[in-house]
């Protein structure tokens, strides 16, 4: 398998599908190619996929057939898919998923557990990050006391806790109101213009356009590709 | 943020699920901690009769329910007097009797004045009763402190009056805290002449005292020999089903908290599935979700040996204090049942966290993360 890795794609996939028991076609057959630093919106409509997609880039679903490669890994071939997603992906949901009996910093320290960090070196990570994303100074806040553009900006310095490579976010502005969307768009702008691999599955036509490429999925398959800006 | 701080957060954010759990395993705890201390102090009581006399070893009557309930005849205490190695067997009788509710476990022992010195008898006021005096009794000091007597006072016993003509000491407080009286009075109160309860041994200097008990149990096999308090249940049978109801309570304390941990570690589960889904899909090994979850459970474990154990002192000197108990029982809080307490703990509650801990490890991470 490995010399058909492309090392200058982020994300090479090739005809993927994904059927789920009841014979449920979520992805039929789907080629994308991500190139490294490059921000791409997956669209389409409800149940075209996009979901089943990112989470089977984030390791927490696998193919039924077809060929996975993100950022030089095989997926098929990885034993160690823990490590896979402590250190290549960060994911961001829609819901943010924090802990609420953890503290803001506790959340992001979360992903850190197990990557041979003492406490002291997570914190210091941790408290890094919140400054990245603009949250010093709610490290002891439980996410109950934050706004729901605050939860999700911690998502994302979780999701960035152990350098990953590629961020996959899963409709991270969809329980956003604009002033939170907006500021959160700037954040994954800034997190491109740094150089990251940025995937995003959006319903929302204003946030892929923040794109560099935008694909457009229906019935389990790419329909469309088209360049945002 | 340490893993330890983690899981003491995780513990504490489920607040009543956690102090529900500390508590089942405290009443587990209780009632291994209490059943162990009250074994153990019955058991302490009983064989502190064995060793109010100064001997090497105690001869007793093999497979008795009660070790009061032996009994050894004359020619039995002549056998043991005659076998090589012994220098003297001293024959006593012992009884209890309930003398008033502050005493109502009060040991009387029927000795002849003759065997004192062989007993480790000290007469430290007044003098000895009379080798065959009906009415006359010595007290031990600390009985006379007791019940309030005095050389010259007349004591209450058997049924009848009796002179105190001396107070004693042995250097053993059960057997200080009891009275002496003469052997043929106690054994005509009882009805049985001739016989005593148990007799005490010593043997002849340079010689071996294992040597001598194998001698006794080869000449008179319906006896047995007793040199320490834990070779009593040879003896005392009612003691050996007392430590198997111990053991089956504990295994049974175990079971039953362990069912319990593991209910409600389980409907933790169905509560912190999402939780798990989200810790997997943030790159944690199952290893890790095992250490975590075993982690809380272990805290669990150790908050409830700890009330546990708190609660045992409670109960242990509340039981003590009941008139069915009161003077028999005296808690024995030995290092050995803090271990048990750890044990138990321990146990049930890493059987009962065993399953659900391996169900979290194997969730799916996505089937955690869509799971309602």
């Amino acid at each position: 398998m490995s010399e058909s890795i492309d090392r200058q794609l982020a994300i090479d996939v090739k005809g993927v599908t994904r059927v789920f028991p009841g014979r449920v076609t979520a992805l039929a057959g789907l080629d994308l190619n991500v190139r490294y630093g490059e921000m791409v919106a997956i669209t389409g409509p409800s149940g075209c996929g996009k979901s089943t997609l990112l989470n089977i880039l984030a390791a927490i679903d696998s193919p039924t057939s077809g060929s996975v490669i993100v950022a030089g890994h095989d997926l098929a071939h990885i034993h160690d898919l823990s490590g896979y997603r402590r250190h290549e992906v960060g994911l961001v949901f829609q819901l943010h998923n924090l802990l609420p009996q953890l503290s803001t910093l506790s959340n992001v320290e979360l992903p850190m557990f197990g990557c041979g960090w003492s406490a002291h070196q997570r914190r210091t990570r941790a408290l890094e990050l919140l400054a990245e994303v603009d949250l010093s100074g709610c490290e002891q806040r439980l996410p109950t006391e934050l706004s729901g553009g605050e939860r999700q900006r911690v998502a994302i310095a979780r999701a960035l806790a152990n350098e990953p490579k590629i961020l996959l976010a899963d409709e991270p502005t969809g329980s956003l109101d604009s002033a939170s969307t907006a500021r959160f768009l700037d954040l994954l702008k800034r997190l491109e213009s740094g150089g990251m691999t940025i995937v995003m599955v959006t319903h929302a036509p204003d946030v892929a356009a923040n794109a560099q490429r935008v694909i457009e999925m229906r019935d389990g398959t790419v329909v469309n590709e088209s360049v945002a800006k | 943020m340490s893993f330890f701080l983690l899981i003491t957060r995780n513990v504490w954010s489920k607040k009543a699920r956690s102090i529900g759990l500390t508590f089942a395993v405290a009443f587990a705890v209780l009632t291994v901690v209490t059943l162990g201390v009250t074994s153990s102090g019955l058991e302490q009581s009983a064989a502190a009769i064995i060793s109010v006399g100064k001997a090497d070893f105690t001869v007793v009557q093999k497979d008795v329910s009660d070790t009061l309930a032996s009994t050894i005849d004359t020619q039995q205490l002549a056998g043991l007097r005659h076998t090589p190695g012994v220098t003297s067997a001293v024959g006593v009788l012992v009884e209890i009797e309930h003398i008033n509710a502050d005493n109502p476990v009060f040991i009387e022992i029927g000795i002849s004045p003759g065997d004192f010195a062989g007993f480790g008898v000290r007469v430290v006021a007044g003098s000895a009763y009379a080798p065959t005096a009906a009415h006359e009794v010595m007290l031990g000091w600390r009985a006379a402190a007791n019940l309030g007597l005095h050389v010259g006072s007349r004591f209450d016993a058997n049924g009848t009056w009796n002179t105190v003509t001396g107070i004693y000491s042995t250097g053993n407080a059960f057997g200080d805290a009891g009275a002496m009286f003469p052997l043929p009075a106690i054994q005509g109160y009882n009805r049985v002449p001739g016989i005593v309860t148990l007799a005490f041994v010593k043997v002849a200097p340079g010689t071996s005292v294992a040597a001598v008990t194998r001698r006794v149990a080869f000449a008179q096999p319906v006896l047995t020999t007793i040199r320490t308090a834990a070779q009593f249940g040879r003896a005392d049978r009612d003691l050996i089903y007392l430590q198997a109801a111990v053991t089956g309570s504990t295994v049974l304390a175990i079971l039953i908290g362990a069912v319990i941990v593991g209910n409600t570690m389980l409907l933790s589960l169905f509560e912190r599935t999402h939780e798990f889904g989200l810790m997997r899909a943030v790159g944690w090994t199952r290893r890790r979700m095992v250490a975590l979850l075993l982690g809380e459970s272990l805290l669990l474990a150790l908050m409830g040996a700890a009330l546990g154990v708190a609660l045992s002192f409670a109960v242990a000197a509340g039981l003590a204090h009941l008139p069915a108990l009161k003077g028999v029982l005296h808690p024995n809080f030995t290092e050995d049942v803090f271990w048990r307490a750890l044990y138990t703990a321990l146990g049930m509650t890493l059987i009962g966290a065993l399953y659900p801990t391996i169900r979290a490890a194997l969730l799916s991470p996505l089937k955690a993360l869509s799971y309602e």
